[in-house]
């Protein structure tokens, strides 16, 4: 891999930042509307103000977050702030900074996201291979026909569907939150039980609905797949079913779904806001929740942000992967 | 990829980087993290922890007890449970509760002067005894401080704060400050100021900044031994003055789990109250309040079984019309919107037919009933019709004001239809505005919803011109709300409006009205008079819509515990919410039920 | 509706013009048929659905509180006062509409984009790759979030809801496209037909795009499926037209009520069920196309 490829690979992973940091500043900013002073409003509603006093607290509010001075300025700082990964305050959670909420939020999320994302990948890349494998045998081509029928199950229709049958009816499992009332997390077996016994409804929503979109775009480049002449060789040489099935055919098929890994990242976040939210888990989705609802902006681009750098960083990766698993690219 | 010749490449990296050199970090606050035991918790038996169903991390930052570190309202997730004022105040028994102070007096008849006396026993969490000079520190805090809630009272009005000695405060005042005990000193719902510990708060580099975590020093029955984005756990400090004192008999309750439920469907929190998982939780809509009592019996509601299972608030709910913005500067338009609420529609779909809408701007507590029935309020009433629901009057008002029906049924002029688009609050709103915008387009108005979190700056900045929102004003007598409406406070559209002056109406005779009765006392006839008038004309222009009265429908459960306040059971007189200021009273007077 | 033009292209590909083949083939390929059937019976529900209920009851006030299903109300009513038969049959028909029309502007800049870039290559595809790979790395759902809480409420309607959601929803269709192209480009049919001179236009319509539409069929249900899931989320945070009865805006309404908790289980799950149907029947069809789409599949059967 050449130096130059590397100053490449960086300079776009900084221009994917930097054009989310851009969005990110400059749309809120386009309408008129006032964050703190929201925030303070949100505040005074349920009466802790008396008349008179917001003002001035707002206008103090302002200078602590630099936004009495010009816009470009502003941008400019933002910009040195963000390069440090340091998002600023977060307005509703003062003086906790944005960084300390996605830091206490992240443990959560990456635990609950990225096992469910992994499982349903290579349970769905898997069932999907062999969904499109005519020498299959049928049952276990039939298997992935229940998860393609879930994937019109959005996974919050799906959570609050669990919720509903699995919680508050059957009561087998408890209803939210990330462990038990009073409950202090200790390494401890008792706890780690606890821990599991909460995130089952909320892995399974993530994972029942999702397996059946890797089953159908892995299907749909098995098929495609399995016509080319190089399988077709494959076979007219002897090879056994098994060995056509992981070098030539699934090799190839997973260069596409590979890609869609990376991409699917934003939309399990997306989903993640609301599963997070149905039960009570306090992730990055959970955060990012409230933040929106008190306009908390400083806590919104930090996630966005951070988000992004991680796909980002992700992508980057993969395209240094990419000629491993296509040899006609690693020509190129 | 684009060809970038790769020393452009470098120096866009480069250039890319150059502003983290250009500004060096200001200096930051101490970080306020998570508090984490750092030995094993003991073991407290379910029975004597209260489990509370509250957020943690929603109006406050995780780790910050400090009640002088912004935003300044920590005091509702528990933190009410570390800090006490000078007085508490029982609503329902209209009596100051006497706390760290003995008694708070004016020391002359015009208000320019008041006497703090402590309580000899008052001790902080650390030994030290309460004194004056906190008292002061907490005083002098307030002027020097802008961002303090009660900065603006604090400059305006206080000349000096003099210990005179170990335990006796005088505040003396620039101009008659008749309300500053009450207003300011006292805690009651959420206002007034706690006294904090002038050692460690002076010692800070910025006492406005410093998290203060589990070491501040407080005064408070309860300790902080845990807190992250979860729960938040406080234990009973055995010590706490208030028992020696002889304020509170050693309260039973061990441990309170403050559990984060900000984000979660009300479903979930409703099963895990009637599962005895929580004592308590937030507020409730009414028809989930009701479902909860019938499947628990256990628990209880202010009123008990029976609607409308909540104690009223201060704040009852008009839809505010910015008066001074067309067409809401009709009063003709105004009167036609107001004939379109249905009032008993809303008490039937929304309460099941409890009486919870109102045409009063003020709250019906017994003295401001009494001020309803009056035979001068009843006349005015007669002569106005403010509850009226008349769609044909309502038709016929708009088409005088130039307005016609379109393809659509709505309203239009000059090939506008009416924006009637509702500011509101969907965590305090989600149920009514809807309903309301309905009744408003089936009577012609394009009416919505806007519940985004611009809705109040909107009510602020009055460019919108209807909003759902409350009166937090009269409590006793009606002259604070109809105070809201004197055209002194009435700032033109483009400069803010002060909380609860989202009017802007302006009328001189109202305001001569407002100043006639003003010195007088609530008892005098006159004053009764002259504030129906003032109601006559707040009906006759329909300076706003009065909606419904505000209720907070809270939980009890009485599975593990009993002696929660209610109607019959009033207690100290306070309000009910575990997490309003006199929250603390609620939670230390619980009593064991006894069970397993 | 056009729910129906999705399917439409079907026969043209599979035999021209014979409409028996394709329901005999259908027979065959149950998984299709089935997607279809659903399709068509969602289409008619919406329809007759259209023409028989008042859409005026879709709306609060206008019908009983809180009824089960009943005779008179054969979905029951809400706590609003919507006449839930109403408000499914223009929910649902909204639903498609957001789904249908952002779905489709996603996939055809995709797919045009997709193409130019790939087949064309040089500066052309490094412009469009490189603004796609710069944009899609970020998190959709919170520019939406964002733009449409910039928006003026009276603004925000099905419409509005459709193209905030298409703004930034055509980079993933352009990126699968192109990928597919490229991996297309090296195969040897595509060579020989340069070789022997064929056009760049004919190796596009007649070589690499027949070979491609399970991939756009797939991206366009792709496409609507994420239309409709978006749109779903916007109306969750309280940011579509509240108003409106569509699907996303039931539950969450439900959900805020608490419905489930009050023994009003009809509320929100017949717009769930919907919901599955819709998408469902979407996924069906999709992995259906597939099949019929790819004649050496079919060959092999």
């Amino acid at each position: 891999m050449s130096f130059k490829i590397v100053v490449k690979r960086l300079l776009f992973f900084v221009l994917v930042v930097w054009a989310a940091s851009t969005i990110v500043f400059f749309i809120p900013r386009l309408s008129s509307r006032n964050a703190i002073r929201e925030r303070f409003g949100e505040l005074a509603r349920t009466g802790g103000f008396s008349p008179g006093d917001i003002e001035k607290m707002i206008a103090s509010m302002q200078q602590q977050f630099g936004l009495d001075k010009p816009i470009f300025e502003q941008y400019w700082q933002y910009l040195g702030n963000i390069m440090r990964l340091d998002f600023g305050y977060s307005l509703s959670k003062y003086p906790t900074t944005a960084t300390e909420v996605i830091a206490q939020a992240l443990p959560w999320t990456i635990g609950l996201l990225l096992v469910t994302t992994v499982l349903s990948f290579v349970m769905g890349t898997l069932l999907g291979a062999v969904a499109a494998w005519p020498k299959a045998p049928g049952w276990l081509r039939s298997l992935a026909t229940p998860f393609i029928l879930l994937t019109g199950v959005p996974p919050v229709i799906m959570g609050i569907l669990l919720l509903f049958f699995i919680g508050f009816r059957l009561k087998w499992l408890p209803l939210g939150g990330a462990y038990s009332a009073g409950i202090v997390p200790t390494w401890s077996w008792s706890f780690f039980l606890d821990l599991m016994q909460h995130q089952i409804l909320p892995a399974l929503a993530l994972i029942l609905g999702s397996v059946g979109g890797w089953v159908l775009s892995m299907r749909g480049m098995g098929i495609t797949i399995q016509g080319e002449d190089y399988v077709n060789f494959a076979e007219h040489k002897g090879l056994t079913g098994g060995r056509i099935f992981r070098d030539y055919y699934l090799r190839n098929a997973l260069l596409p779904q590979v890609t869609g890994l990376a991409l699917a990242l934003g939309t399990v976040i997306t989903s993640a806001v609301i599963v997070e939210g149905i039960f009570g888990l306090p992730g990055i989705g959970t955060a990012l929740n409230l933040a929106i609802r008190a306009n908390d902006f400083p806590v919104i681009y930090g996630i966005v942000i951070f988000i992004t750098i991680a796909i980002a960083a992700l992508m980057t990766i993969l395209e240094f992967v990419y000629p491993l698993l296509d040899p006609r690219i690693r020509e190129n | 990829m684009v060809k970038f010749k790769l020393a452009t490449a470098l120096a866009v990296l480069a250039l890319a980087f150059t502003p983290v050199a250009t500004f060096a970090q200001d200096a930051a606050p101490v970080a306020a993290t998570e508090i984490v035991p750092t030995s094993a918790l003991a073991d407290v038996p379910r029975n004597e922890t209260v489990i509370l169903g509250w957020g943690v991390s929603g109006g406050s930052s995780i780790g910050t007890t400090n009640p002088w570190v912004l935003p300044g309202y920590t005091h509702q997730e528990g933190n009410n449970l570390l800090w006490e004022p000078l007085m508490y105040f029982g609503i329902y028994k209209n009596e100051f509760i006497p706390w760290l102070a003995d008694s708070m007096d004016y020391t002359d008849d015009t208000f320019t002067a008041l006497e703090i006396k402590l309580n000899k026993d008052a001790k902080w969490s650390d030994g030290s005894p309460v004194t004056s000079k906190d008292v002061v520190y907490t005083f002098e805090g307030q002027i020097k401080y802008e961002t303090l809630p009660y900065h603006v009272q604090f400059a305006e009005l206080v000349k000096s704060v003099t210990a005179k000695d170990d335990l006796t405060i005088e505040v003396t005042f620039n101009q008659p400050a008749p309300r500053f005990k009450f207003e300011v000193l006292t805690e009651k719902f959420d206002t007034g100021i706690p006294i904090v510990p002038a050692g460690y708060l002076s010692a800070q580099a910025d006492p406005t900044k410093a998290p203060g975590r589990d070491e501040i020093p407080h005064s408070g029955p309860f300790d902080i031994v845990a807190w992250n984005n979860t729960q938040k756990i406080f234990n009973l400090r055995e010590d706490w003055w208030a028992i020696k004192a002889g304020r509170m008999t050693a309260p039973a309750v061990k441990r309170v789990v403050v559990v984060n439920i900000l984000n979660q469907p009300m479903d979930t929190v409703a099963q895990r109250i009637v599962n005895n998982e929580f004592d308590s939780s937030v507020d409730m809509r009414a028809q989930i309040i009701g479902n909860i009592l019938q499947q628990n019996p256990e628990v209880q509601s202010w009123t008990g079984t029976e609607s409308p299972y909540g104690y009223l608030d201060w704040w009852p709910n008009s839809l505010w019309m910015n008066d001074q913005l067309a067409p809401y500067s009709d009063p003709n338009v105004r009167k036609a919107i107001s004939l379109a609420i249905n009032r008993d529609q809303i008490n039937e779909v929304l309460y099941e037919g409890a009486k919870i809408a109102t045409i009063y701007p003020f709250p019906l507590y017994p003295n401001l009933q009494a001020f309803a029935d009056s035979p001068e309020v009843k006349a005015e009433e007669a002569k106005y019709e403010p509850g009226k629901y008349d769609l044909d009057e309502s038709a016929k008002l708009m088409e005088a004001a130039g307005w016609a029906k379109n393809g659509d049924g709505l309203w239009e002029k000059d090939g506008k239809t009416f924006d009637a688009t509702i500011q509101a609050f969907e965590n305090i709103h989600g149920d009514i505005a809807p309903i309301l915008a309905e009744m408003l387009r089936q009577a012609g108005f394009d009416s919505n919803v806007n519940f985004g979190t611009d809705a109040y700056q909107n009510m602020v900045d009055g460019k919108a011109g209807l909003y759902m929102f409350g009166h937090g004003a009269s409590l006793f007598d009606p002259f604070e709300a109809l105070n809201l409406f004197d055209g002194k406070y009435s700032s033109g559209i483009g400069s803010s409006a002060g909380n609860n002056r989202f009017s802007r109406y302006s009328n001189p005779e109202y305001d001569k009205l407002i100043d006639a009765i003003a010195p007088l006392d609530s008892k005098d006839p006159k004053f009764i008079a002259g504030a129906a008038q003032a109601l006559g004309i707040y009906w006759r222009d329909t300076i706003d819509v009065p909606v419904i009265q505000w209720l907070h429908r809270i939980p009890y459960n009485n599975h593990y515990w009993k002696n929660w306040p209610s109607s019959t059971n009033v207690g100290m007189g306070t309000n009910g919410a575990f997490w309003a200021h006199t929250g603390m009273l609620v939670i230390t007077g619980l009593q064991p039920s006894g069970a397993k | 509706m056009a729910n129906i033009t999705m399917v439409s292209p079907s026969p043209t590909i599979s035999q021209p013009s014979n409409v028996v083949l394709f329901f005999r083939y259908l027979r065959r390929n149950k998984g299709l048929a089935l997607g279809v059937i659903i399709l068509v019976a969602l289409f008619l529900f919406t329809v007759i659905g259209l023409l028989v209920v008042n859409p005026k009851h879709a709306y609060p006030l206008s019908a009983g509180l809180k009824q089960p299903p009943s005779l008179k109300y054969p979905f029951g009513t809400d706590f609003f006062g919507r006449d839930l038969l109403a408000a499914m049959v223009v929910g649902m028909w909204q639903t498609a509409f957001i789904g249908l029309l952002a779905g489709g502007i996603g996939t055809l800049v995709g797919v045009v984009l997709g193409f130019t870039s790939a087949y064309f290559g040089g500066w052309i595809d490094a412009a469009v790759r490189t603004v796609c790979q710069i944009l899609t790395p970020i998190p959709v759902l919170l520019i939406q979030v964002v733009v449409a809480g910039s928006l003026d409420k009276r603004d925000v309607t099905i419409f509005t809801m459709a193209l905030i959601v298409a703004m930034l929803a055509w980079m993933g269709p352009t990126l699968v496209i192109r990928a597919q192209v490229m991996t297309m480009k090296e195969r040897q049919f595509v060579a020989v037909a340069k070789l022997s001179g064929v056009s760049d236009m004919g190796i596009i319509f007649r070589e690499i795009l027949p070979n491609l539409l399970p991939f756009i069929a797939a991206a366009f249900v792709g496409q609507v499926f994420s239309a409709v899931f978006a749109s779903f989320y916007l109306a969750v945070l309280g940011l579509g037209p509240l108003r409106e009865p569509l699907l996303g805006n039931i539950i969450w309404a439900a959900q805020s009520q608490g419905a489930f908790f009050n023994g009003w289980w009809w509320w929100p799950l017949e717009p769930a069920f919907a919901m599955i149907l819709i998408l469902g029947a979407l996924a069906l069809v999709n992995m259906g196309l597939d099949e019929l789409a790819n004649p050496r599949v079919r060959r092999s059967e």
